[in-house]
């Protein structure tokens, strides 16, 4: 599983594909990787991701680059329009939006990425489970992900943080133990789907462990639909961290956050409308972009639209 | 179908048990002593005991859930640690603004969406079809409180046409009678009240649908399309029966049938989003308070809220299900029975 | 099976059926308007309703469990109180009562109260009414929860305030004092803790939220977190200063810029709580602003009983480590000015000579690296405030942020108002906003504060025997030279200790459509709103 998250974190040009355990996956990618390159949107897409994942990164590990500080208050500069100087203006402490934006990305990416991999890692792992091994195992780990699922997911998390207290790494667990039961489900249909097939069976028949056969076999055909389904989940997770961030359970200031922002800018969306409309825009461009490639993987891995 | 029925229901009371149990969970394991929120934290050590004594906080686990439970079966969901009023009653009291924002929302969501899916689909990669998918996809991607504070400075900041908060004109309210204003106020009669709370729900209503009329749209379109492809509606055509005629008549009719799962669906998780929209328009329902309450770590009332809304999304799912199997002519459900 | 054979149609109008009925059965229980207003103009040209837009709900209504301006706002139109300020300054005027005759030692006071007051619930307003609202709140019928009542009323402890109060006849009232008291003629007609509660209301124990009063207007209802609706004491008793509009709702509306989208579209008349960025907003779109000088305190105070600022050497670090000058000027723009002293300079002229600590970022940081102090909790609140227009947030963070300079790490724990008010009293914390908005125009409401023993006052828990005895000289002296002095000295102590760090003195700001007449908003922080008219 960790190989899965690894592999969506590295989801660059270079693909998805190689060092895959499979038995005709090979071709299987190289043609999904070729339907990708012809989706215009998902590959803007791509291209938007891989860039903010590069501004991301690279304010982490040399903010120095960046044209100002985010978080140093200058109050004689509070509430500049966009300018040459300030390209998306100055918030109330006079801190550059854009540089906070930037440095923005960081959190709602790792928001992103670590909330998919706990909702991934654990979920793929029950819904295997439950689909392989099937009777009281399946009932009882499908009845508590349908609990899960009857709470509307924003207020399961909200719940949780209240519980927890506020917090970006608290956001993270949240949201990410609420997403489960959706891997889950997904993971368990296709497995029950895959485990009737003729390549298990003989599998089984040569004495392959269920481990085995679960990880060699069952778990690289139900790939496709779980990348899909994480690319998703990633722009909801954000979504849904905006949204804390927004309610004020996100992070602590000084620190930089989208939903945060956009929060505070709603006090002054006469005064200071850019210090609103520039972080409601970052969040809608990034989750845009995440529908956008996860609905272009999709479209890629189905063999319909790929003859279309 | 009184067989399947009953078994939906006995299915969902485990569901509802498992709920009320990741409910109590999360407010009494990991969340923090109440104690000290109550009564602060400069108070004894004795005083603390003697009030978790006093609210059974010592009690072992399993009774405490017992207690919670046979209070909830009971309508008593406890106190609100700041009020001092019955969980129950506010959360009551403030029920009939949530649903009926949710239910003008999903109204907005299913016609609009419907009618954009079905019009994409029959003039498929036309001008209006990309439109509508690119105004799915926003959409989808807009959060949806950055959408509601737009709308309020168009609509109310700049336009002045609409309110830009509050559910209606204090001196127009209805009392008594359902609680859903738009209800109220029509069987009054009372028409400058109603058109004063229809304007309040405007922009809410609106903000809110948004998510669920992009995922309507996008299902309509894709069933619609599937079921165009079918053969039945190619013969339609054939037989030369008028092409709206088909489109409506025949195709419409059988692609409704997983966009009605849909919008039943979304139904519940407009209930997710309508702590969002409530808390942007202050509107005076059950998510603005739960938002309130976590915000002040007011636990009783979050358990109770959380409860009660997944209750409401387990019935909502179990009705649809029953009218998703009745309406299907394809499932069977007297099987059993020859 | 037999339902198999009803057709899917007949299923579809059934459940319809059910539907129809049940939400009819429902409605059936008969829904009625909540007032008889229409919503029309009244005969004459001005409308029947006026709407106050305000930033939170009140604590509470009654006047002894309240002691803050939103309450205060709602219950000076509901309740009398004894005398009255004048329209526009805090002088003096009868009001229930005639001013009273005051015995030669400064210790009786006796009132003549107007006759034939009712009460909205149609008791009796009498001299034993008023008694009535005030012994509960003295000892030992006074309870914990009344947080005005020892600041109004006095207590044993520091031999100060009412020592009885009696009722020889219907209109005539004797309060006895332990010891002479400057500042208690000014406390009678205070907005807190002296409104006179119908005697009704507080049997039925939920005045708090059934209020009754025998003020110019009635209270009709309050929506928790929507508004409060009043309607007009058409028998009000004072010729002088009866309803002018039938209908007055206090709405409550969170977001500075919300409550200004809502005056500018005409949703409500009059709002409070302005700050410097949304006044061109309200201007531009044809509004009128009301500007002048606040009798308020913005400040932060130090925990003095524990935690990182109990030292005077760690409140000096961070007095200097704030640029007050710059934050204020940013944050407020011209609509407050740089507080030197606790009372505004139009209030204590005598004490324009007196210096804050400055800003010296430098001097700070090297005294937090020697005291060891690298992080703190600051407390706040969220909402706007009169003294603190911006809310809590917004003021701490730009504290937070000087703070960082001078390498402390500062943590910010916020609350919606009233929580934070309960919060204040129970919870850890190094140092929390807080602010004060004068009752009376008396220095003693402003300087005593520092030392009160009721931590819902002294939030910051200052604690000294020598202010203290200022506090009980200064109560106790006339009007007058000695008397300004004694709370010169006082301001001096603030300064030289540093109990608080003061930051800023706002002004009253508030924003009213043109239609609006009659609107005044008295340095007190209240509104009347009898004499308010609204055009047509």
């Amino acid at each position: 599983m960790a190989a899965a998250v690894a592999e969506l974190k590295g989801a660059g040009p270079e693909g998805a594909p190689e060092a895959r355990p499979a038995e005709k996956t090979e071709s299987l990618w190289k043609d999904v990787w070729y339907a990708l390159r012809q989706n215009v949107p998902a590959m803007v897409s791509l291209v938007v991701i891989v860039l903010l994942a590069l501004v991301a990164i690279v304010t982490f590990v040399a903010p120095g680059i960046l044209p100002y500080d985010p978080y140093q208050q200058d109050l004689s500069a509070s509430f500049e329009g966009p300018s040459m100087a300030h390209w998306f203006g100055t918030d109330q402490q006079g801190r550059d939006i854009f540089c906070r934006i930037l440095i923005g990305s960081q959190i709602s990416l790792t928001v992103g990425l670590l909330s998919v991999a706990i909702s991934l890692t654990i979920g793929v792992a029950l819904g295997a489970i439950a689909g392989y091994k099937g009777g009281v195992v399946d009932t009882i780990i499908m009845r508590c992900m349908d609990m899960m699922l009857a709470i509307p997911s924003i207020l399961l998390a909200i719940a949780f943080m209240a519980a927890l207290g506020r917090g970006i790494d608290k956001a993270i667990i949240a949201i990410g133990f609420v997403s489960i039961p959706e891997y889950a489900r997904i993971v368990r249909s296709q497995v029950l789907a895959v485990k009737q097939s003729d390549y298990v069976a003989a599998a089984r028949v040569i004495g392959d462990s269920d481990a085995t056969i679960i990880f060699r076999h069952v778990l690289p055909n139900v790939m496709p639909s779980i990348i899909v389904r994480a690319t998703l989940g990633i722009s909801s997770a954000i979504l849904d961290a905006a949204a804390l961030g927004f309610l004020g359970l996100g992070v602590q200031p000084p620190a930089a956050e989208w939903g945060d922002m956009l929060g505070r800018g709603r006090n002054y969306i006469f005064a200071a409308p850019h210090a609103m409309i520039f972080p409601g825009l970052a969040i809608t461009v990034t989750v845009l972009a995440f529908n956008l490639l996860g609905d272009g993987i999709r479209d890629a891995f189905d063999p319909k639209s790929r003859a279309r | 179908m009184l067989k399947y029925i009953l078994k939906r229901i006995l299915l969902a009371i485990p569901v509802l048990l498992g709920v009320s149990i990741i409910v109590f969970l999360i407010m009494r394991v990991f969340s923090a002593d109440p104690a000290p929120v109550v009564l602060g934290q400069h108070a004894t050590a004795e005083a603390m005991e003697a009030w978790r004594d006093a609210n059974g906080l010592n009690d072992p686990l399993i009774v405490q859930y017992f207690n919670f439970l046979t209070g909830a079966l009971t309508g008593n969901l406890g106190e609100s640690y700041y009020t001092h009023t019955p969980v129950t009653q506010e959360l009551l009291s403030r029920f009939p603004a949530t649903v009926e924002l949710a239910l003008v929302a999903i109204v907005i969501a299913a016609v609009a969406g419907v009618a954009l899916g079905v019009v994409s689909a029959t003039h498929k990669n036309s001008p209006i079809d990309g439109l509508a998918t690119i105004l799915a996809l926003v959409g989808v991607s807009m959060p949806i409180f950055w959408l509601g504070v737009l709308l309020i400075i168009l609509f109310a900041g700049v336009f002045h046409i609409l309110p830009s908060s509050g559910r209606i004109d204090p001196l127009l309210q209805p009392v008594g009678g359902t609680g859903l204003y738009l209800i109220d106020t029509l069987l009054m009669g009372d028409f400058e009240a109603f058109a004063d709370a229809a304007s309040h729900i405007v922009l809410p209503a609106l903000a809110l649908s948004m998510y669920s009329m992009a995922v309507i749209t996008r299902m309509t379109r894709s069933s619609m399309l599937e079921t165009l492809n079918e053969d039945y509606v190619r013969t339609a055509r054939a037989k030369g029966l008028k092409k709206r005629r088909v489109d409506i008549h025949h195709a419409l009719r059988n692609a409704m049938l997983p966009v009605t799962t849909v919008i039943g669906l979304q139904l519940g998780s407009l209930l997710g989003g309508a702590m969002l929209t409530e808390t942007v328009f202050a509107w005076p329902g059950i998510g603005k308070y739960v938002v309130d309450c976590i915000l002040k770590s007011d636990f009783p009332v979050v358990q109770g809220a959380v409860l009660l809304i997944g209750v409401i999304f387990i019935v909502i799912n179990l009705v649809v299900d029953v009218i998703y199997a009745y309406l299907d002519p394809r499932i069977t459900y007297t099987k059993e029975e020859g | 099976m037999f339902m198999a054979d009803i057709s899917r149609r007949r299923f579809v109008q059934a459940f319809g059926a059910v539907a129809a009925t049940s939400s009819f059965a429902l409605a059936g229980c008969g829904a009625q308007r909540a007032s008889e207003a229409d919503g029309s103009a009244a005969a004459g040209g001005t409308a029947d309703t006026i709407t106050f837009a305000q930033g939170a709900d009140p604590r509470g209504l009654d006047p002894a469990y309240v002691d803050d301006g939103e309450s205060a706002k709602i219950m000076c139109n509901i309740y009398d109180t004894l005398l009255r300020y004048d329209t526009e300054t805090c002088d003096i005027v009868p009001g229930l009562a005639e001013l009273p005759d005051v015995s030669d030692d400064g210790l009786t006071y006796t009132f003549t109260l107007q006759g034939g007051v009712k009460f909205h619930d149609g008791t009796d307003c009498n001299a034993e009414a008023v008694m009535t609202s005030i012994v509960r709140q003295l000892e030992p019928e006074r309870t914990e929860d009344m947080p005005y009542a020892s600041f109004v009323f006095g207590s044993e402890a520091s031999n100060s305030g009412v020592a009885s109060v009696e009722a020889p006849d219907d209109t005539t009232l004797v309060i006895t004092l332990r010891a002479a008291s400057t500042p208690f003629i000014k406390n009678m007609a205070m907005a807190l803790a002296a409104p006179v509660v119908a005697p009704s209301a507080i049997e039925a124990g939920d005045s708090n939220e059934n209020p009754i009063g025998s003020g110019p207007y009635k209270f009709v209802s309050w929506n928790k977190g929507e508004n409060v609706v009043l309607e007009a004491n058409e028998d009000y008793w004072d010729a002088d200063h009866m309803p002018q509009t039938k209908n007055v709702i206090f709405r409550f509306i969170a977001e500075n810029s919300s409550r200004v989208t809502a005056l500018n579209n005409g949703e409500v008349d009059i709002i409070d709580g302005i700050d410097a960025s949304v006044v061109p907003t309200i201007t531009d779109a044809g509004n009128e602003l009301f500007e002048e000088d606040g009798m308020n305190i913005n400040y932060m105070a130090f925990r003095n009983d524990e935690g990182a600022f109990s030292t005077l050497e760690a409140r000096r670090a961070f007095c200097q480590a704030v640029n007050v000058e710059e934050m204020v000027e940013s944050l407020y723009g011209d609509y407050a000015g740089v507080a030197t002293s606790v009372m505004p300079l139009w209030m204590a002229p005598y004490d324009e000579d007196i210096q804050q600590t400055a800003y010296d970022p430098e001097t700070a940081k090297a005294a937090f690296a020697e005291l060891g102090i690298t992080s703190c909790t600051m407390l706040t609140y969220t909402n706007p405030r009169p003294y603190n227009s911006i809310g809590g947030q917004a003021l701490a963070e730009a504290i937070q942020g000087y703070l960082a300079d001078a390498g402390v790490d500062m943590e910010i724990v916020s609350y919606d108002w009233t929580t934070y008010q309960t919060k204040i009293e129970t919870d850890a914390f190094d140092c929390c906003l807080y602010g004060w908005v004068g009752d009376n125009g008396d220095p003693d409401n402003f300087m005593n504060l520092l030392a009160d023993e009721n931590v819902s006052m002294n939030v910051g828990r200052y604690r000294s025997d020598a202010y203290n005895a200022l506090i009980q000289q200064g109560l106790a002296t006339p009007e007058g030279d000695e008397r300004d002095n004694i709370y010169k000295q006082c301001e001096q102590m603030v300064a030289d200790e540093m109990p608080w760090m003061l930051i800023s003195h706002s002004k009253n700001l508030a924003g009213y459509s043109p239609k609006v007449k009659g609107f005044y908003y008295h340095p007190t922080g209240v509104v009347h709103l009898e004499g308010v008219t609204k055009e047509a």
